[in-house]
């Protein structure tokens, strides 16, 4: 095991620069996720760690030793593809032992490898199938069967869960965070699915035009996001902004926003007094207020920090366990999340409570989280 | 038994009158265009006093194979009187390592083009792909002189190294065109694997391939074993290929005219193409129409 670290990574193509000085310091054992959507950049750099592409500049290095200019299959990684790209005319047994057999291992060392990464996948029966006799989930644990058998220093996934269908995708990622935990091993692991990301990651990094938004644990990322990039990729559904300028109370500071409440825009003053920034500087100035759904509840089971006032619900979404409610604020929507208990009932004006210690400050002109 | 009554649309006369002028029309055309291979087939079975006493279209009065036996062994072609054997052998030595050659070359070029693009991979396969558009007859004179350079002018060797070189153009483009459907997945799997660029292709690509080399195998044995103008061009005398040994036997004559033992030639020379046909004939559209390669 190792642990991977990328230096100010540059991919250029011709004058277009992809990647724009990318650095990345992972432990031995930790699990990153490249989040971002298509085109940020997340699966060329998988792919210059895989030694698939080149690095324009910069350096990457699993353990102290500098791989740029090595050759794939000298770099002790292994990588699962979005297609799986097992080999159609190989069995499965032949496909998972082909890269032991590339490095002249043996074949009774092959089979037993063979035989022990299948019973750990429990696909033992299938190792004499073609790939096109399984199925879509079988077909991806015979791709991670072909970079468990190498025991490699580096796992590498690209998008390995995108093809397969919603209740097949929770079980593989489970099998795959149950995997990382027994191996222990360095895991690089790229998507586009916030949730995976979440749910699999020691760490998040996430990509947007080339670069580096925030490196952070997935809790920091969701709690404490860096921009407004990032909070509107995280979370599901996303993060509300409300626009609105910083005054001074009795109290300490507060934000006036208007709320429509049975049929008319009535002003409601959000209470910043309790929320951690020091608002003293921008006092007078408009600032982006980040609400998470969750921090917009129905009334009742407040707790410290919370306000409430009346808010008419314009449309409600059922997710089951629990309802999002479609407010608005300041004209434009807001979506809060209601226990499905509630929600089922009312129709109309209720009264919501809105947790603002947990909301976030951006400034509107760059974006960036306020401290 | 099922009712089909309910799915058989409504005939009226006019329909049925127009179906048998269908059918007509189309056996119509059928014969028409049997009727030659009927009468080369028929001709070369009778023997010269049945074709000159009856009929084009007569039936042979029995299965009479000595025309056949004539032209295999014993016509003569310009002084030598060998039949077409020797020539039928020229043939097949030439046409095999040509298909061969070509089809191997045609394969690793296209995969080559696809799977390990390089900084102009394009305009190479536009040059190669220029080939195919190319004229026989625009090549011949270079084609000679270079022949005459290498020291292999009249040799089947000479035939072979031409129809190698110029079946290049289009077996690469069949492979190309077939490599680009097989995801580049497999290739980058494959490199983190330890495979190589031999290495993949003999033990990924190629048997990925089978539909598309008998496409090319069948494009280029009918291309090289039908050509005439290299034959003609390049070869004298014992070197050359059935084809011009076959018109040059037509040419020869001594006295009459044996029109039956040129029909039998002529089908000796178009036998081994039609054979091809008929056994792999039904991979050749299944392979032109190949998808991409799931799994």
């Amino acid at each position: 095991m190792a642990s991977l670290t990328i230096k100010n990574a540059i991919k250029r193509y011709g004058t277009v620069e992809v990647l724009k000085g990318v650095d990345i310091d992972l432990q031995d054992g930790e699990f990153l996720v490249l989040l971002g959507a298509s085109g940020c950049g997340k699966s060329t750099l998988l792919n210059m760690i895989a030694g698939l592409e080149t690095v324009t500049e910069g350096e990457i290095l699993i353990g102290d030793r500098v791989i740029n200019d090595v050759h794939p299959k000298d770099r002790d990684i292994a990588m699962v593809f979005q297609s799986y790209a097992l080999y159609p005319n190989m069995t499965v047994g032949k496909n998972i032992a082909f890269g032991l057999e590339m490095r002249g291992v043996p074949k009774a060392e092959r089979d037993a490898a063979v035989l022990e990464v299948a019973k750990t996948l429990q696909m033992d029966h299938l190792l004499d199938r073609k790939p096109s006799q399984l199925s879509g989930g079988q077909r991806q644990r015979v791709a991670m069967g072909r970079a468990l058998v190498r025991r490699p220093e580096v796992f590498l996934f690209d998008e390995p869960l995108s093809n397969l269908d919603a209740k097949l995708r929770l079980e593989m990622r489970t099998e795959i965070k149950r995997l990382h935990k027994r191996l222990n091993a360095t895991m690089v692991y790229v998507t586009h699915d916030q949730i995976e990301a979440l749910t699999l990651a020691d760490r998040i990094a996430i990509l947007k035009d080339g670069e580096v938004q925030q490196l952070a644990s997935p809790a920091e990322i969701y709690d404490r996001p860096k921009n407004m990039f990032v909070a509107g990729l995280v979370g599901s559904p996303p993060m509300n902004f409300i626009r609105a300028t910083v005054a001074r109370t009795e109290k300490g500071y507060g934000a006036e926003i208007s709320v429509r409440a049975d049929g008319s825009d009535q002003p409601v003053l959000l209470d910043l007094t309790d929320h951690p920034t020091d608002l003293a500087p921008h006092v007078g100035r408009e600032i982006v207020i980040g609400l998470r759904p969750e921090a917009i509840t129905q009334a009742g089971n407040g707790s410290q920090g919370t306000q409430s006032f009346m808010s008419e619900i314009d449309v409600t979404e059922a997710t089951g366990a629990d309802t999002l409610c479609v407010l608005t604020w300041n004209g434009k929507e807001v979506m809060a999340r209601v226990s499905s208990g509630y929600a089922q009932i009312i129709e109309g004006t209720m009264e919501f409570s809105i947790d603002m210690s947990r909301a976030t400050l951006f400034d509107p002109e760059t974006e960036m989280r306020l401290d | 038994m099922a009712d089909h009554s309910t799915f058989v649309p409504a005939q009226n006369r006019s329909n049925v009158g127009l179906r048998i002028l269908l059918w007509a029309i189309l056996i119509a055309f059928a014969i028409w265009f049997l009727l030659p291979a009927y009468v080369v087939v028929g001709t070369s079975l009778k023997d010269l006093g049945e074709i000159r006493g009856g009929s084009l279209l007569a039936l042979p009065h029995e299965l009479n194979f000595t025309a056949w036996r004539h032209a295999w062994s014993e016509a003569c072609i310009g002084v030598k009187c060998t039949g077409l054997e020797p020539y039928f052998w020229n043939s097949v030595i030439m046409a095999i390592p040509s298909v061969l050659l070509s089809t191997l070359l045609g394969a690793l070029t296209g995969y080559a083009l696809t799977k390990w693009r390089f900084r102009g991979a394009n305009v190479v396969f536009a040059l190669i792909l220029f080939g195919c558009f190319v004229p026989f007859q625009v090549v011949i004179l270079p084609m000679a002189q270079t022949l005459g350079k290498i020291g292999i002018t009249n040799t089947v060797y000479g035939l072979i190294l031409v129809h190698t070189v110029y079946g290049l153009a289009f077996t690469t483009l069949f492979f190309r065109n077939y490599y680009v459907t097989i995801p580049d997945e497999l290739v980058r799997a494959a490199t983190i694997d330890g495979a190589g660029f031999f290495t993949i292709f003999r033990r990924i690509i190629l048997p990925l391939s089978p539909p598309i080399i008998v496409v090319s195998v069948i494009w280029q044995f009918t291309q090289i074993w039908n050509d005439f103008l290299f034959g003609a061009s390049f070869t004298t005398g014992g070197a050359q290929p059935i084809t011009v040994a076959m018109n040059n036997l037509v040419n020869t004559t001594t006295g009459v005219k044996q029109y039956n033992v040129d029909m039998a030639a002529a089908l000796i020379t178009a036998a081994p193409t039609l054979f091809v046909y008929i056994v792999a004939g039904r991979y050749f559209v299944r392979g032109l129409t190949a998808g991409s390669v799931k799994g």
